[in-house]
C-alpha cells in the first residue's frame, strides 16, 4: 500500500493503494485516510476486491462524505471520494 | 522467535508461591482460581452461590485459559513459527494473547472494537500489540455487527497469509478445550461434585460450552445457563445473537438455559457486588449475577457464574454512570 499527495483540478487530493488487499481492510484503511483530510479534500483510493464496489460507498454514506467518481475496470476499482464536513 | 515453552513449576506447595516463569500462574486443576462465595448481593435468595474470580489469574481475565491454550494449538500445528498473531478481541484474549506473544518472540495484532475502553486499549498497547480500533459497523454490507471479526479474517489473509496467524477464537475449537480442561475440572474440583448452576457470558462461548459440557458429563443433571446482553449494549466481551453472528464453536446442546440481561441490571449489580462484597469484578460478572436472580432454582442449591474479569479495566465506563455520585456536595 503506497500513498501520496497530489493537485487534483485544484483540490488537495491523497492517494491510497489498497490492492491486494481484501475487504474490509480497504475500507478501514480509507476511513483512517479520510479522518486526517480536511472537508473538502479528497482520497483516490484503489482496490482490487470487488466487494470494495458494495463497502466503499456504503462508507461513504455512514461517514458523510461524498463519493466523487467510481471507475471499475481490468479488476481494478478506484474511487474518488471528498471529505464531507466535521462531525 | 522461540516456540512456545511449558515452563516448569518450582514447586507444587501453593504456600510458598515461587515459580520459574509467570505462565506458571496460568490456571490450572492443581493451581485453580477461587471460588469466592456472595454472602450480601443475593442474600434474599436460598443459594450457595461462589463467583469464580478469573481476574486473579496473570494477565487479569478467564482469556488467559483460551490464549494459552490457542497459542499451544499453533505451536502444535506448526502455524506459529516466523508468524505474527492476529485475533479479533473485545480486549482480554488480545491482552493475555499480547503478553503470551511477547514470551513467544512474537507480537500481536488485534482487531478491537472501538466502544471497548481506553485502559484496555493502552494495556495492549503497553504489551506491544498493535491496535486497529474497528467500529462494528464496518462491513454495513456483509457483517453489520462484526467488523473486527471480518478485520482481522482479511489481516489474516492479506499478504498471502505469509506473515499473520489467526488464533481465530470464535470458530477454535482449542478455546472449547481451554475450558473443556481447565475451567470445568477445576469447578467440578473445587465444589466437590456439588455444583447445580453453572453461569457464564455469551461471548466467544467457549466458556459456557467447554466448562458446561465437562461438568453435564460428570452429572447430566447440572443446569448449564448462558447469558445474553440486549442488542447495542454496552457490555465489553459479552455478544448479543440478535445483532452478531453466533460463533462457529457454540454448541446449544449444552446449555439448558439463556438469560437476557439488560445493561441498567448489570451495571446495578455490578455496584452491589462492589460496595456490599468489595469484590471489583468488570460489568460482564454483574450481568451473569443479575442472571441467577432469575433463575429457577431450588432451596440450597450451589451454583458458580463466572467473573470473567476486573472493574480496573473499566473505569470509564464506571465514570459514566457514577455521574457525581461520590465527589463532595457543596
Amino acid at each position: 500500500m503506497t500513498t501520496q499527495h497530489t493537485t487534483d483540478t485544484e483540490v488537495e487530493t491523497i492517494e491510497l493503494d489498497c490492492t491486494g488487499l481484501l475487504c474490509p481492510l480497504p475500507v478501514y484503511k480509507a476511513a483512517l485516510a479520510l479522518g486526517r483530510l480536511q472537508p473538502g479534500e479528497r482520497l483516490r483510493l484503489i482496490t482490487t476486491d470487488p466487494g470494495a464496489l458494495q463497502d466503499v460507498p456504503a462508507m461513504a454514506r455512514q461517514r458523510r462524505d461524498t463519493l466523487v467518481s467510481v471507475d471499475s475496470t481490468a479488476g481494478h476499482q478506484t474511487f474518488v471520494i471528498e471529505k464531507g464536513p466535521e462531525q | 522467535m522461540t516456540a512456545t515453552t511449558q515452563p516448569m513449576r518450582l514447586t507444587t506447595d501453593l504456600s510458598t508461591r515461587r515459580f520459574s516463569d509467570v505462565r506458571d500462574l496460568l490456571p490450572n486443576v492443581a493451581n485453580p482460581s477461587p471460588l469466592v462465595r456472595l454472602n450480601r448481593v443475593l442474600a434474599d435468595h436460598d443459594l450457595d452461590t461462589y463467583l469464580k474470580l478469573e481476574w486473579m489469574n496473570p494477565f487479569g481475565s478467564i482469556k488467559d485459559r483460551t490464549a494459552a491454550f490457542l497459542m499451544a494449538g499453533l505451536d502444535r500445528d506448526g502455524l506459529l513459527d516466523g508468524k505474527e498473531l492476529v485475533e479479533a478481541s473485545s480486549g482480554n484474549t488480545a491482552i493475555a494473547l499480547a503478553a503470551l506473544a511477547s514470551l513467544a518472540g512474537t507480537r500481536l495484532t488485534t482487531t478491537i472494537p472501538d466502544g471497548v475502553p481506553d485502559e484496555k486499549k493502552i494495556t495492549l498497547r503497553m504489551l506491544g500489540a498493535e491496535v486497529w480500533e474497528t467500529p462494528d459497523d464496518l462491513c454495513p454490507v456483509d457483517n453489520p455487527r462484526d467488523g473486527a471479526i471480518a478485520l482481522a479474517r482479511a489481516l489474516a489473509a492479506s499478504e498471502g497469509g505469509e506473515r499473520y496467524a489467526p488464533t481465530s477464537q470464535y470458530e477454535n475449537k482449542d478455546n472449547i478445550a481451554a475450558h473443556y480442561e481447565t475451567t470445568g475440572p477445576e469447578i467440578w474440583r473445587q465444589t466437590e461434585g456439588g455444583v447445580r448452576w453453572f453461569v457464564a457470558a455469551y461471548g466467544t462461548t467457549g466458556t459456557v460450552v467447554g466448562a458446561g459440557r465437562f461438568l453435564k458429563e460428570q452429572d447430566p443433571s447440572i443446569q448449564v445457563v448462558g447469558v445474553e446482553p440486549e442488542p447495542g449494549h454496552r457490555l465489553p466481551g459479552m455478544k448479543s445473537f440478535r445483532e452478531a453472528s453466533e460463533p462457529a464453536i457454540l454448541d446449544r446442546g449444552v446449555i439448558d438455559h439463556s438469560v437476557v440481561v439488560s445493561d441498567d441490571e448489570a451495571y446495578e449489580t455490578t455496584r452491589e457486588l462492589w460496595r456490599q462484597e468489595a469484590l471489583m469484578v468488570g460489568p460482564s460478572t454483574g450481568a451473569v449475577v443479575a442472571a441467577v436472580r432469575t433463575l429457577p432454582t431450588a432451596p440450597g442449591d450451589l451454583v458458580v457464574a463466572i467473573s470473567a474479569d476486573s472493574g480496573i479495566k473499566y473505569t470509564s465506563y464506571f465514570e459514566d454512570i457514577l455521574g457525581e455520585e461520590g465527589r463532595p456536595r457543596l
